[in-house]
């Protein structure tokens, strides 16, 4: 005995969509965070690979007879490059490199002969070094006429400011979805209250305090919460499963996004969003339960 | 213990219920009650009497606090219920028990866990609500129900379940609204000693009802209520009233 509720919200047939809305809303939140982690991992691994680097193109010669001027050309830029202070390393691409890189254009093995393709060298600058680009540009054109730097970081700039602007759309759609959550626990627990009128101003009468009353919205919205929560990211993780399955049967056209093996990466990171999620959609809801029913009572006598 | 009984002393000479010019209206209605002045001593029992729509059940949401004068002073416990703060009612509402006019049982638990509801909330211990309740509702004459849940009880014994439920956590005031209304005459007279012997070790009462033959068997001060004005009309000697109860009612 004494286990009972007095107002039995858990029967409430208007309170049972709660945990489905509650799933829904985890649902979108969890993907948005998905994506979120994602694009930040890629980003990571652009930066790593491309901070600190430089690629200076020098214009390509044309038939058999210009690969010695074009070797040559080369090495009076390798070497001026190794001279400037602040560089590294400075490796011409190999030309079987540059080959493939234009394979998908071109076709294999179809490169014609007198096709001026440029050479490319990768630099790569000491690490905290400033390096004036302006000044590099200028004694590169003074030997090679026609050189070409190129910073990378200009275009990884560009590249995070996109990633971050993402990852910003991503926190808006988590906040707006987790808004929302709040607002259904919100017009769920007036609506319990509110159908539940008689019986708590019985229980105020025979000397209930708030709390006491709240204690039965807030345990029911936790587990609401909870189950939704569960429900949400279960559904979530399989979608990333599968769009991890179908982004691995096809090349992703887009530079760096390896989908399968990102997620793989937070695998660990899964698991604890799997626990951390519903727990926190179970707090939320707890919390906003009892916020507004003690806030509701506070108008009653 | 001490400073208990020092509150109590000074409730019963200030009165456990006093009213001052209490006056209520429902919007911009006429007033249902009007300039009520009067004053329960600690342990007193009256009767509140009065025809239909003449305010019974309002001045009864008053002193129950579930309602607020619309002018006037009313004061409970030493205490002026206008301007007690939030946290100060449920103490002094666990204090005061109602007999509702309709019950007002929960119909998804039983009898035994109506009845105990003042004392889970108040916060009792498990062992000690059963054994008070399961003794409480055998004395009602309810023992056979303990576990029956009201829907599928009588509207006798659904107000005897009411009554246990009223006067288990022993209030310092009990206020009963019809509380013989639904049951037979035996049970009714049998409720009514309950309430005595509850006034015998210092509850105040206040019973409403209608019933002409309750007031004059038990013959107890009344606070009858006409139109909207309250008048208290003194009983015969306390004498009297333990002659008048040992003989048999009439038509009984």
């Amino acid at each position: 005995m004494f286990h009972r509720s007095e107002l039995q919200l858990n029967r409430d047939t208007a309170r049972r969509f709660i945990p489905l809305m509650v799933a829904a809303m985890v649902y979108l939140a969890t993907l948005a965070l998905a994506g979120a982690v994602v694009v930040g991992a890629t980003v990571d691994r652009w930066s790593e690979g491309l901070r600190g680097t430089l690629t200076v193109q020098l214009p390509g010669g044309r038939g058999d007879a210009s690969v010695a001027e074009t070797a040559a050309r080369t090495d009076t830029a390798v070497s001026l490059l190794l001279e400037t202070a602040g560089i590294a390393t400075a490796q011409p691409v190999p030309a079987s490199d540059l080959e493939s890189l234009l394979e998908p254009w071109l076709g294999k093995g179809n490169l014609p002969a007198d096709l001026p393709v440029p050479v490319l060298i990768d630099v790569t600058l000491d690490p905290g070094a400033r390096v004036d680009l302006v000044a590099l540009q200028r004694n590169l054109v003074g030997v090679v006429p026609g050189a070409r730097v190129s910073d990378n970081g200009v275009y990884l700039e560009r590249l995070v400011r996109l990633a971050r602007s993402v990852q910003l759309v991503a926190g808006v759609v988590m906040l707006l979805v987790a808004l929302a959550a709040v607002a259904i626990i919100v017009f769920a627990t007036r609506a319990g209250l509110s159908m539940h009128r008689e019986t708590i101003e019985l229980l105020h009468l025979i000397g209930a305090r708030d709390a006491y009353i709240a204690r039965q919205f807030v345990t029911n919205a936790l587990w609401h919460g909870l189950l939704g929560g569960i429900i949400g990211v279960v559904l979530a993780a399989a979608t990333v499963a599968a769009l991890g399955v179908i982004a691995g049967e096809v090349a992703l056209p887009v530079a760096g996004l390896r989908l399968p093996e990102q997620l793989s990466i937070s695998l660990v990171l899964w698991l604890a969003g799997g626990l951390f999620i519903p727990v926190v959609a179970g707090l939320v809801a707890m919390g906003t339960a009892r916020m507004t029913v003690m806030r509701t009572l506070r108008q009653v006598l | 213990m001490r400073a208990n009984l020092a509150v109590l002393h000074s409730e019963e000479r200030n009165g456990v219920v006093r009213f001052e010019n209490v006056g209520v209206r429902y919007g911009s209605g006429p007033e249902i009650l009007r300039d009520i002045s009067f004053e329960l001593e600690g342990g007193s029992f009256h009767f509140l009497t009065g025809p239909s729509g003449a305010g019974k059940t309002s001045l009864l949401k008053l002193m129950y606090l579930a309602q607020r004068p619309t002018r006037g002073l009313v004061r409970l416990f030493d205490r002026d219920v206008t301007v007690l703060k939030r946290p100060e009612l449920p103490p002094l509402r666990r204090r005061i028990g109602v007999v509702f006019q309709d019950f007002r049982l929960i119909n998804h638990l039983t009898a035994l866990e109506n009845v105990a509801l003042p004392l889970r909330i108040a916060g009792a211990r498990k062992e000690q609500i059963e054994a008070h309740v399961t003794e409480l509702l055998s004395w009602v004459g309810l023992s056979g129900q303990v576990n029956a849940k009201p829907p599928t009880l009588s509207d006798g014994e659904k107000q005897r379940v009411a009554i246990a439920r009223a006067v288990i956590g022993r209030p310092s005031l009990l206020l009963a609204d019809e509380p013989t209304g639904n049951i037979d005459l035996d049970q009714g007279l049998r409720i009514l000693r309950l309430f005595e012997e509850l006034n015998k070790i210092g509850t105040t009462v206040v019973i409403a009802t209608h019933d002409r033959s309750l007031v004059s068997t038990f013959r107890r001060p009344e606070l009858r209520l006409q139109g909207g004005d309250l008048t208290v009309h003194r009983s015969a000697p306390a004498g009297a009233d333990r002659l008048r109860r040992a003989d048999p009612l009439p038509g009984a």
